[in-house]
């Protein structure tokens, strides 16, 4: 039920991305909504959860998107599982912590797509960083942060019963 | 209790079997290109449904944001203007190329390459789905006929390359990003170089010879010399040409004919140049068009 959940979810995700988020770009930038879905689930829900989605999200991502078929696949399943071993490990999920934990995952996000362009020198390395890494990180960071304030209850209220599961 | 562990267990392993498939991909990456291609096929058709829907919601708020809230009739005729230009430069390159082409050659051996390809009209129904390439979806896909390394241009010049596809959908990857490369000739000097992106809305012509002459204001268009494109399509016009001491080349940094962020139509080059039979027909068609007066 989850998986078919989680499918669906990416179903939605993918084409709002492709198709609708060119309106919230930032310097051309546009947040990485895949990224933030499967590292929330990541944070919210645990590694597997985080690890499916994100492998989900990526392999839909990798069919729209002009790049190899494999890194979109490795930098959201990567993230999810990333998410949810952080999470694992905190006792209280702030906004604050969560802002900072999908900025740092966002630009080790990043840093696997730059290392896949083979850039020429460091000139071009601190362009890419400067003109979208960063600049998605904050922004990836915000939308994530914004989306848990939005459900924070739900979340907690799932995160309480799953504990009490395990 | 025993059930718990158990699913506990199960779970464990998920994750461990995942997390090595995630090790994997990124470890063989041309290994994992031809699984995840396997796998793309029938996810494809299953995605193509909702990114229709959500293409005509976002070709629905642009199209009602246009026509009704900026001005309805200043933007059409604005956009109908825009067309006209496209086509008119368009037209005017084809005809400069012509000329060019006719000093070097006679006219009914040059005929042959100059006809028109054969092209399919696409919508462009997304952007790439992540930052770092320049890429549009489109709404035609293998089961149109459209197939990797397939050309895609506008009336007014050159935009991209197909590099995937899926039944009914396939990305173009931009005349600008890094990853792109095209065989150009400078309209001038007739001084050939490869097309690569800048990643910054640029392109930049590469290995122009030492000695040549280009300059700032000459025109780049496709030398034909890879099967991708015909040769004569405009690319675009050179902004500043570098020359640094001790290079064994030149480079010059181009600014594209098209505007690729405002794209919704384009043409792909399904045969660069129509086949040698109609193209012998035409010729004889000429011929004998000559001779009658």
């Amino acid at each position: 039920m989850k998986f078919l959940l989680y499918l669906l979810l990416a179903l939605v995700v993918v084409p709002f991305q492709t198709t609708l988020l060119h309106y919230f770009s930032i310097f051309g930038v546009r947040p990485d909504l895949g990224l933030v879905a499967a590292c929330l689930v990541g944070f919210l829900g645990g590694e597997l959860d985080g690890l499916i989605l994100g492998l989900l999200l990526g392999c839909f991502q990798d069919m729209l998107s002009a790049g190899d078929l494999w890194i979109n696949v490795v930098t959201k399943g990567g993230g999810g599982f990333l998410a949810g071993l952080a999470g694992r490990h905190m006792a209280h999920i702030t906004p604050a912590v969560l802002t900072a934990g999908l900025a740092i995952i966002s630009c080790l996000s990043s840093a696997v797509f730059l290392y896949s362009m083979n850039p020429a020198g460091i000139d071009e390395v601190w362009m890419g960083v400067r003109s979208t890494v960063l600049v998605q990180a904050g922004f990836d960071a915000l939308v994530g942060a914004g989306l848990y304030l939005l459900f924070r209850q739900r979340w907690s209220d799932d995160r309480m019963v799953t504990e009490g599961a395990l | 209790m025993a059930i718990s562990r158990s699913t506990y267990g199960t779970r464990r392993l998920a994750i461990v079997l995942l997390a090595c498939l995630l090790v994997a991909l990124f470890l063989l990456p041309s290994q994992s290109q031809r699984l995840l291609q396997y796998v793309g096929g029938p996810l494809g058709q299953i995605l193509s449904v909702p990114l229709a829907a959500f293409s005509s919601v976002d070709h629905g708020i642009s199209e009602t944001w246009n026509a009704y809230l900026a001005l309805q009739r200043v933007h059409e005729e604005n956009r109908q203007l825009h067309r006209d230009l496209e086509l008119l430069k368009g037209q005017n390159n084809q005809l400069r190329e012509s000329v060019a082409a006719t000093q070097r050659y006679e006219m009914l051996l040059n005929f042959k390459q100059q006809s028109p390809s054969q092209t399919m009209a696409a919508q462009v129904i997304g952007r790439d789905a992540t930052n770092w390439y320049g890429g549009m979806i489109l709404n035609k896909g293998e089961s149109d006929g459209v197939r990797v390394e397939m050309g895609v241009v506008t009336p007014a010049g050159v935009v991209g390359r197909i590099v995937k596809t899926n039944s009914t959908s396939s990305v173009v990857l931009l005349v600008t990003d890094p990853n792109n490369a095209i065989a150009g000739v400078v309209q001038r000097t007739r001084d050939e170089g490869v097309v690569e992106g800048t990643g910054h809305g640029q392109a930049r012509l590469k290995y122009i010879p030492l000695l040549s002459r280009v300059q700032a204001g000459d025109r780049v268009v496709t030398s034909g010399l890879t099967g991708t494109f015909p040769r004569g399509l405009a690319i675009g016009g050179l902004t500043q040409v570098e020359k640094s001491e001790g290079d064994l080349f030149q480079s010059a940094e181009i600014e594209p004919e098209v505007d690729l962020s405002k794209l919704d139509e384009v043409l792909i080059i399904t045969a660069p140049y129509e086949d040698a039979g109609s193209a012998k027909k035409l010729l004889q068609e000429i011929r004998g068009d000559r001779k009658k007066p």
